[in-house]
């Protein structure tokens, strides 16, 4: 197997020196690794030589591979590559860069794995092999090539990563006790560490190593001082090597800072460097070094502001120094309290950890971002600095890992846990982790969502132990002020979030309890032992000296928890101090200086008296020794004095439960605190203590038990108190936090009003800055949750919290306008929504409401707000739809004009755009629709009944069609309904008008939305009673309007209209081509029903403009036949014409038309035409003078003389008389075309000449003599007047013989009458004469004769 | 299409704005691109300016599409937020965070548009341990937060992006391109070099 892999790895090897392609060289090479990593190290060692073959490459690919595959394989073979080692050296000067920076790259690996795997042989096994030294001897080379490439000319890449080894060197070799704690926390490798290196090692001497380093970073320096000749990217990689020296170098810190405080970058002398950015890297060295905890930075902070300042970095750096600040804060407060826990908690560390990373994870982002956990690890610093053994060190980090390893046998979290209790568990493992759990814990704390937060406080509320705390109760005399038996609760929920940190603790503690309390309350009190933070230097810090300390250590080989045991000790001094001041001298200790503390919290207070107590005996002899030093620590014992007095009293003050417990506590503690001191047991003396004691005690009650009336006192005062504080907090850091704890009091408070009165207030104050909506939507979320959680036992949450929103709902609707939209907002984002607030909404949209006096106050904005509200509900909500669509719908059919016209507005514009209801919509709005017929089922059962009754109403309908279509009042149609087939349908609705319209509006609403539920309107417009109609008739304008003349369901109908819809069509033809020329699928449509199903013409009067005069003559006529207010309309339309085709008729061919009218021919009675004419002859704009006279004129050529002519004639005369002269020529033209033999033309003409006398005169002599005759017997009034006229001289003469002896002066005109004759009437008229074979012949024969 | 040497990532604040514009612009033009915000959260400009709409990262931008769409789409159409996010839809799914960008993998180029977030970049890679040693080079052009100068900015960005992949090794000629780039476009920027 083995020389099978060798062969296969040599081939491959030998590919990839020598194939042609590039390619297979390096996969060859790639598999060639894979062989070589998965066989034994020392065959695997054998083809090593082969490997460094390929050194000689000619592609610099190649190159960089093999640098990687050395890498690789060196690692994992360690004791195999001094063979490969040479390589890259030779590869750091390769010409190409990129092999150059790969090899540095690897080199550096391997450089620290060497280290490494030297430490730890000499830890395990006390020597070092060969190899390992010959290795280090190869490694020490390549750190000497790197160097010389840092410092001679060449690639920038190259050198910039040679600079990157020397850091890295530096920090190697300079000692870092913090450094250790990085790898656990941070998932990183392990890096070796100068600080591993115990005295004696064979090679690595750990002075020299420093010297080194220290040797290196000089070179650095120096480099910096020289950074005018080098490029600008390599100063700024210089500065920041330096600059991560020194952060994590607290040793170097001081050089580096002066080194870069010195350096100015001279920008004149600095030749194609980018200045600004050099300067600024050196900005944000510094802002880095701001950001360490450090007490050697601490410092130099002032000067750093002040550099940074002049650097215009001020504002940068101020912003720094809060955020360092704060999270020294939390840190400290985490790290107190993680160790505090510790030892208690520890056992359900395996398992709540591994659960806590896991939900930790998405929960940390801010806090750990931007390098705060940088900071937050330094900050331990401190703590970490009295252990001053490296191996100590060493073994305590190991013996942490063991520790945490072992699997335990308290599996605490048992699976009926709920998120709460769960969280809590998390965070008690958490403390269980101690220090490295306190960063994560800080993290936790910080993301917890206000809400579980808040739970968290509020379950342990009822874990509260009879006796309060002591410090706590201390603590809480403001609140005492008030109500001194509230103090426990009122605290814990005042408190800031560390408080809930106890909770943890708490319920698996039992017996333990006070003790824990006290240790959780009082998290400050470990505090002490931190680095004093940035606040106060270290060094003088009289723990420093306190012998204790000292001795710990050096006492005890195993120390990790030295410190944690202090801790405890001193956490049980506090209830046993408390209970029994002058016990216990010796515990005591380290507490005095939490004086600092005391601006921090407003608990602090508290601390002091405790500690008070012991401090007089106390003291230890050291520390008073400290001389001037100590005075600070010492005025404050001196001061504290007083708030010892008052706690006290408090405490007698309180329930006698306190006095009960205090003896099982004293107990307790003293064993404790004995055994403690007996075995000085450093992980578990706690837990061992307890265990031990509190099998003897009795249990202890651990609850206070309050009365109702004290139960609802404390709720309202937390939410008073609550509320108070939330005024004038206008940041929202706490307010989540505040708006949680506001919600779960709410919900257990009695449903009273005046608390969700002070609510409400509260709620309407902020509610427009949004946080009255968020407290109501968390209160109602937090009542909603309860109801869920145990609906069925338990009926309260959900009463309070239909009450609660109610109250809410109208609290909106009463303080803000109808225009606020807050009211919509809740509805939408409430949980649930009762029937109760459904009902409101229904009031608010529907119900009429009065006020107190009865009178109706509904406010229509009102209205429109509810209609909003319903409409978001509808989109938002899919469960409360059903319920707002019935609102809105019964709001669309509202008897109030206003109202429903809102309502309408929506469901049709807005929510009939739903899918998902407009069926809904569509179905109400037919069914509303069908309910204004009284016989709404005897509609259906026509429709769909016997067909033969149903050809009848057709056969009827279409014998109606004509005169029905002359009504225009649809309310007539109805009596052409054939009654006697239906009886049933001709009823007499008992709905009235606006009853109809309130039903029918959103039907019509909803039409202009899909025009095919038009097809319905038509359909039983038919049947429908007269007000139906009537309402139909004021409904469909907007409708037709808003459809338009080319919607092709409209077009539909119009093409094939249900029976009984006649009126209806000829009121939508009217509108639609009311202002608009109608579209040539409408007229096209319109003939088409004319020509075919409805012969009608009335029908086409709308589009008469449109049409041309071919097509308007064949059916005038027809038009005529109408009523005369409809000929009017097409008239009008006729007139109108369209505006590229100009009128279909002009006036003259009106007149003509209607003249041409044959009554036989046409079927129409002639007095139907003289009417028409009469109608035309009043529209005397239209018909002028003019239009008559061309009238006249065109048809008195025509032959036969149109029937009405002579009519027309008198008629146009008595219109206008100016207009004799013309008629007169008329009139002689009809001599000539002998009217008298048309007798009906000529009782007319005679009548014209009788009326028109003495005008006529001449005409009547025109007359051949019979006519004249004729026509003076039968106008005998003419006859004297014509003789005298006839009988003038000039006139006279030019009269035949004839016509005088008809006028009776034949004996004086005699002799003229000869030569007269020849200019009397024409020729013309002879010729007719003559042609002329009638009875009149002997007339003819006269004229002949003159 | 030519291979692009380097990877690039475009920060600013909520990776919706300045570094999406630039975003798209290169992944147009072929660059191997990512981008990302260093706040927090994600914010956008709310009806006013104490009520931001405040996102995490990670939330698609799609969804503040649909919220915003639906809390005013008029005054979100107008001051070119839905836009915005509806081009944004296109570039990648949701707003990323630098901070958490680790399984992202190494970048060769990083572009911030304002000095703040080129501090909270450089601080977060001198936090990160520099296992790969790989050098980084973090450039901020100051860029306003508003869409026009966003367009101009992401133009400038890649202008620079072009000349730096022009060269061979930009540790050699960074100091030229910046100083050949201020000269021409009058416009500073600060540059920074890290390690992975």
């Amino acid at each position: 197997m083995a020389g099978a892999s060798r062969d296969q790895a040599l081939s491959l090897l030998a590919a990839a020196n020598n194939h042609g392609d590039l390619a297979v060289k390096l996969s060859s090479l790639k598999q060639a690794k894979d062989i070589l990593l998965s066989v034994e190290p020392s065959s695997a060692s054998e083809l090593f030589p082969y490997l460094v073959e390929l050194q000689s490459s000619p592609e610099s690919l190649v190159r960089k591979s093999l640098v990687e595959v050395v890498e690789e394989i060196g690692l994992k073979t360690i004791e195999h590559s001094t063979v490969l080692l040479p390589l890259l050296l030779t590869f750091l000067k390769d010409d190409d860069s990129t092999v150059a920076r790969q090899s540095i790259v690897s080199g550096t690996n391997i450089f620290c794995s060497v280290l490494e795997e030297m430490a730890l042989q000499f830890h395990h096994h006390g020597k070092l092999e060969r190899w390992l030294e010959e290795l280090w001897s190869w490694m020490t080379k390549f750190k000497d090539a790197v160097l010389s490439i840092a410092l001679e000319p060449g690639s920038v890449g190259t050198k910039m990563l040679a600079l990157k080894f020397l850091e890295t060197y530096v920090l190697l070799f300079t000692s870092d006790i913090n450094d250790s704690e990085r790898p656990v926390a941070e998932g990183s490798r392990r890096v070796f560490n100068i600080s591993w290196l115990v005295g004696g090692h064979p090679v690595l001497d750990p002075y020299m190593l420093t010297s080194e380093a220290n040797k290196t970073l000089g070179i650095l320096l120096n480099l910096l001082r020289v950074a005018t000749s080098l490029p600008g990217a390599l100063t700024i990689t210089v500065i920041n090597c330096l600059a991560s020296i020194g952060r994590k170098r607290p040793v170097h810190y001081i050089n580096i800072l002066s080194a870069l405080l010195d350096f100015d970058p001279n920008f004149e002398t600095m030749k194609g460097c980018h200045a600004a950015s050099i300067s600024y890297s050196v900005r944000t060295a510094f802002l880095g070094f701001l950001r360490c905890t450090n007490p050697a930075f601490v410092e130099s902070r002032d000067r750093l502001l002040r550099v940074l300042r002049a650097m215009n970095a001020g504002d940068a750096a101020d912003q720094v120094i809060r955020q360092v600040d704060k999270m020294i804060k939390n840190t400290e407060r985490a790290l107190r309290d993680a160790r505090d826990k510790d030892d208690q908690l520890s056992s359900q560390l395996l398992v709540s950890g591994d659960l806590f990373k896991k939900r930790s994870i998405p929960l940390d982002n801010d806090v750990s971002a931007n390098g705060h956990d940088l900071a937050s690890k330094r900050i331990r610093y401190g703590s970490e600095m009295y252990m001053t053994s490296p191996v100590q060190l060493n073994d305590f980090r190991r013996d942490e890992g063991s520790v945490n390893g072992l699997p335990t046998d308290f599996p605490l979290l048992d699976g009926e846990l709920t998120p709460v209790e769960k969280m809590i568990a998390m965070i008690g493992a958490l403390l269980a982790e101690g220090e490295r759990g306190a960063e994560s814990l800080e993290i936790l704390i910080s993301k917890i969502q206000p809400d579980l937060l808040a739970d968290i406080v509020i379950t342990n509320m009822k874990h509260l132990p009879k006796s309060p705390p002591p410090l706590a109760r201390v603590g809480n005399l403001p609140v005492s002020r008030k109500i001194s038996s509230l103090n426990g609760q009122a605290q814990v929920m005042v408190g800031a979030p560390t408080n809930s940190l106890q909770s943890p603790t708490l319920p698996s503690q039992g017996p333990f309890s006070p003790s824990t309390i006290m240790s959780s309350v009082v998290p400050d009190t470990p505090s002490v032992n931190n680095p004093l933070d940035s606040k106060r230097d270290p060094r003088r810090d009289p723990r420093r000296l306190d012998p204790r300390r000292v001795a710990a250590p050096v006492g005890l080989s195993s120390t990790p928890t030295v410190e944690d045991t202090n801790t405890t000790l001193s956490e049980f001094d506090g209830p046993i101090s408390l209970g029994k001041p002058n016990l216990i001298p010796v515990t005591v200790t380290v507490d005095n200086p939490s004086a600092p503390l005391i601006s921090k919290m407003k608990n602090d207070e508290s601390l002091e008296s405790p500690l008070v107590s012991g401090t007089g005996q106390l003291t230890p002899d050291e520390e008073v020794q400290e001389g001037p030093e100590e005075t600070a620590p010492t005025i404050q014992f001196n001061d504290s004095t007083d708030p010892t007095n008052s706690p006290i009293h408090t405490v007698d003050e309180d329930t006698v439960a306190i006095n009960l417990s205090d003896d099982p506590v004293k107990e307790e503690a003293d064993a404790s605190s004995f055994l403690e001191f007996d075995h000085h047991s450093p992980v578990h003396s706690n837990t061992s203590a307890s265990e031990d004691t509190c099998q003897d005690l009795p249990q202890l009650p651990t609850y206070v038990e309050l009365t109702q009336e004290q139960q609802e006192c404390v709720r309202k005062l937390a939410i008073e108190r609550i509320i108070e504080s939330y005024k004038h907090l206008f940041g929202t850091d706490c307010s989540q936090m505040r708006l949680a704890l506001l919600a779960r009091l709410v919900a257990q408070i009695d449903a009273n009003d005046d608390v969700v009165m002070m609510l409400q207030k509260h709620i309407v104050m902020d509610y427009h800055e949004q946080k009255g909506h968020e407290l109501v939507l968390h209160v109602l979320y937090h009542l909603h949750s309860l109801t869920i959680s145990d609906s069925v036992q338990n009926t309260y949450p959900a009463v309070v919290y239909e009450k609660f929103l109610l109250a809410v709902a109208k609290l909106l609707l009463d303080s803000f306008p109808a225009s606020d939209k807050s009211f919509s907002k809740l509805l939408g984002e409430v949980p649930i929504l009762p029937d109760s607030i459904l009902k409101l909404l229904d009031d608010l949209c529907y119900s009429d409401v009065t006020d107190k006096h009865g009178k109706d106050v509904r406010d229509v904005e009102r209205v429109t707000q509810g209609l909003g509200a319903v409409w978001s509900l509808i989109l938002g909500r899919p469960q409360y739809r059903q319920a707002c669509l019935d609102i809105a719908l019964k709001c669309a059919v509202h008897s109030q004009d206003e109202i429903r016209a809102k309502a309408i507005r929506l469901v049709a514009n807005k929510l009939f755009q739903l899918s998902y209801i407009s069926d809904n919509i569509e179905q109400f709005a037919t069914h509303m629709l069908q309910s204004v017929d009284s016989h709404a089922s005897d509609v259906e059962l026509l429709q769909c009944g016997s067909t033969e009754e149903r050809s009848e109403g057709m056969v009827g309908s279409q014998e109606t069609s004509v005169s029905g279509s002359q009504i225009s009042e649809s309310g007539n149609s109805e009596n052409n309904f054939p009654t006697q087939a239906h009886p049933s349908a001709q009823r007499t609705t008992t709905m009235s008008l606006p009853e109809v319209q309130r039903a029918i509006s959103l039907y019509f609403a909803l039409c202009t939305k899909k025009p095919n539920l038009l097809q319905h309107l038509f359909n039983i417009y038919g049947q429908a009673a007269k007000t139906v109609k009537q309402a139909f008739h004021r409904h469909i304008p907007i409708l037709i309007r808003a459809l338009g003349s080319s919607c092709s369901e409209l077009l539909q109908i119009i093409s094939d209209p249900p029976q009984g819809s006649e009126s209806l069509l000829a009121l939508v033809l009217q509108i639609l081509t009311q202002e608009t020329t109608p579209s040539s699928d409408l007229i096209a449509t319109v003939k088409h029903l004319y020509e075919t199903k409805l012969k009608d013409v009335s029908i086409l009067i709308p589009m008469l403009s449109s049409l041309s005069k071919n097509e308007v003559l064949p059916i005038f006529p027809r038009l005529v036949a109408l009523s005369i207010e409809k000929f009017q309309m097409a008239l009008a339309h006729i007139l109108q014409g369209s505006a590229h085709t100009g009128p279909a008729l002009t006036p003259v061919e009106v007149l003509v038309a209607i003249h041409g009218i044959i009554p036989e021919r046409d079927g129409l009675p002639l007095k139907k035409i003289t009417d028409t004419c009469s109608a035309c002859f009043e529209q005397r704009t239209v018909f002028t003078q003019q239009v008559l006279a061309k009238a006249l004129s065109q048809m008195v050529d025509q032959t036969p003389l149109p029937l009405l002519f002579m009519r027309t004639v008198i008629q146009a005369i008595d219109a206008f008389p100016s207009l004799v002269d013309f008629v007169m020529e008329i009139l002689s033209k009809l001599v000539r075309k002998q009217v008298w033999k048309l007798p009906k033309l000529w009782v007319g003409f005679l009548k014209c000449v009788s009326q028109t006398q003495p005008h006529s005169f001449h005409v009547l002599l025109l007359l051949p003599p019979p006519q004249l005759e004729n026509a003076l017997s039968k106008h005998p009034n003419l006859r004297s007047p014509l003789a005298a006229f006839a009988g003038q001289p000039s006139v006279k003469t030019s009269l035949p013989r004839s016509t005088l002896s008809v006028l009776g002066l034949t004996n004086e005109m005699h002799t003229q009458q000869s030569h007269l004759s020849s200019f009397n009437p024409s020729d013309t008229v002879r010729e007719r004469c003559l042609e002329d074979d009638t009875s009149k012949g002997n007339m003819v024969a006269d004229h002949m004769g003159y | 299409m030519k291979r692009m040497k380097f990877r690039y990532a475009m920060v600013c604040s909520s990776n919706q704005n300045r570094s999406m514009e630039a975003h798209s612009i290169l992944k147009r033009q072929g660059f191997d691109v990512s981008s990302y915000g260093t706040g927090s959260h994600v914010k956008l400009p709310g009806p006013s300016l104490r009520e931001p709409n405040v996102y995490d990262f990670g939330t698609p931008y799609k969804h503040m599409l649909e919220d915003l769409r639906r809390k005013d789409p008029e005054l979100y159409k107008r001051n070119g937020i839905l836009p915005m996010l509806k081009r944004n839809c296109t570039v990648k799914l949701a707003p990323q965070r630098w901070q958490e960008n680790a399984a992202d993998g190494s970048f060769d180029v990083v572009f911030t548009f304002e000095e703040k977030v080129f501090d909270m970049v450089i601080e977060d890679l001198n936090n990160r341990d520099h296992v790969l040693m790989k050098t980084v080079l973090i450039i901020n052009l100051e860029v306003k937060d508003n869409h026009e100068e966003a367009a101009i900015g992401a133009r400038l960005a890649l202008d620079l992006c072009q000349e730096i992949e022009a060269t061979d090794s930009w540790e050699d000629t960074i100091d030229d391109i910046v100083a050949a780039f201020e000269k021409q476009h009058r416009r500073k920027l600060l540059y920074s070099i890290s390690f992975y």
